[in-house]
């Protein structure tokens, strides 16, 4: 997905047009809710916290800035962090009906990475997670496509909590070393 | 927690943050944090950067049309321009018209409304009060337009980033919802104060700027209803249950 023409669109947005909404929605809302759904897996759930999005992006528009972000990065974590809100519900109980989490688990499944890969802004992410450990890598997948807490992880990776938080935050930390010193 | 001027930790919560990890009560500390701080929004901004491009792999699923039809309907393009109160230009015009015009009765409220010990208070008190007792500050009363009675009164010194918010009637406690205190700026979108804690008969929301910035061209204030944790726009999604002039006074 070309980032100027959602930038076009964001910026338009920002003017209030309304047809710049609808076609950047139309550009971007399979990937939003493919994202929103992985986190919050219930459909209507997911249905509730894209609208809620596109009328954030639609208010916060302006405050875009193109070069903080690419438009889909900004949208991304806007979608992200309702998510997370969304999950702090009382009524929210981590499902894994589907076996998504378990499948990802697995240490040696390459999951979305080889789907990372080939995509073409995401190629440095994806060179990058293959660099960490794989449990550092498990954790980091696990906690960034579906959502799960410290607590969360540490009860699907059956390790303890300290264990489970040293791994995320090493990871993160070389994977920004190696996110940078690729530039 | 404290987490000023730690570089090192900032940089620790805002990775955590941008990937997912940081939850519950670290989660909406570590919000307001970055609502003060632009240092640390902008290393959110930054792992965001770093880590979102990871959303490519996720497989696009096709939203139900029905979505695109409510946002259409909420930013009020479906059909007849029938528009929401909050986007009325007339409702904030008369907002606007009605703070001028009631400032002048606002001390008087303030005396209506002082507390109200079992003895009646005696006028004169009041009336001496502002002069040396009283610093620079902000002040709005918020009423129910409905009955016209006062519910919460805000109050600010001029260079605090303290807004008091004193609850006149604690039967506004709302379940598994939120009272959003906003700003109505002259002419612009409502800006998010905080949520009032309803269940609390005064509580401290913190301002991003002194009270001399945020609310130096704020005519008026608004609480409106909304899901529990705060709009989730950013712009006031339910009805507003009181609004009422904001005033500097000396």
């Amino acid at each position: 997905m070309a980032a100027e023409p959602l930038a076009g669109l964001l910026a338009a947005c920002a003017r209030r047009d309304q047809s710049a909404l609808a076609r950047l929605y139309e550009l971007s809302s399979a990937k939003l809710f493919g994202v929103a759904l992985r986190i919050v897996r219930r459909e209507d759930w997911a249905e509730d916290v894209l609208q809620e999005c596109y009328l954030r992006i639609w208010n916060h528009a302006p405050e875009y800035r193109a070069g903080l972000a690419a438009p889909m990065t900004w949208m991304t974590s806007i979608v992200r962090n309702r998510c997370l809100d969304w999950l702090r519900r009382p009524h929210f109980e981590v499902a894994d009906e589907d076996g998504a989490i378990a499948e990802a688990t697995a240490s040696d499944n390459p999951g979305p990475l080889a789907q990372l890969e080939r995509s073409g802004d995401a190629a440095g992410i994806a060179r990058c997670l293959k660099e960490l450990e794989a449990k550092q890598r498990q954790a980091i997948v696990l906690a960034f496509y579906d959502g799960l807490s410290h607590s969360e992880l540490a009860s699907h990776l059956r390790q303890p909590l300290g264990t489970v938080k040293t791994w995320v935050r090493r990871g993160l930390l070389k994977l920004r070393s190696c996110l940078e010193n690729s530039r | 927690m404290k987490i000023n001027g730690k570089s090192e930790l900032q940089e620790r919560l805002a990775a955590e943050y941008a990937l997912g990890t940081l939850r519950g009560a670290a989660r909406t500390r570590f919000q307001r944090w970055m609502r003060e701080d632009a240092a640390t929004a902008l290393a959110v901004a930054r792992w965001e950067a770093r880590l979102a491009p990871m959303a490519a792999a996720v497989a696009a699923v096709a939203p139900p049309a029905r979505v695109w039809r409510a946002i259409r309907q909420r930013i009020g393009q479906a059909g007849a321009p029938r528009r929401g109160l909050w986007e009325s230009l007339a409702f904030w015009r008369n907002l606007g018209l009605a703070a001028t015009g009631m400032a002048a009765a606002l001390l008087a409220a303030i005396v209506l409304i002082a507390p109200q010990p079992p003895q009646p208070a005696p006028a004169p008190v009041v009336l001496r009060a502002p002069s040396n007792e009283m610093v620079a500050s902000y002040l709005a009363v918020l009423s129910d337009p409905k009955t016209q009675k006062p519910i919460i009164v805000v109050s600010a010194g001029r260079s605090s980033t303290d807004l008091w918010v004193k609850t006149l009637d604690p039967s506004i406690h709302v379940a598994d919802k939120s009272l959003e205190l906003w700003a109505l700026p002259a002419g612009q979108a409502p800006k998010s104060l905080g949520l009032v804690a309803a269940a609390e008969k005064m509580a401290a929301i913190k301002l991003v700027a002194a009270a001399d910035r945020s609310l130096a061209d704020v005519p008026a204030l608004a609480v409106s209803l909304e899901p529990r944790g705060g709009s989730p726009t950013g712009a006031p999604t339910g009805p507003v249950l009181f609004s009422g002039p904001c005033v500097k006074y000396w």
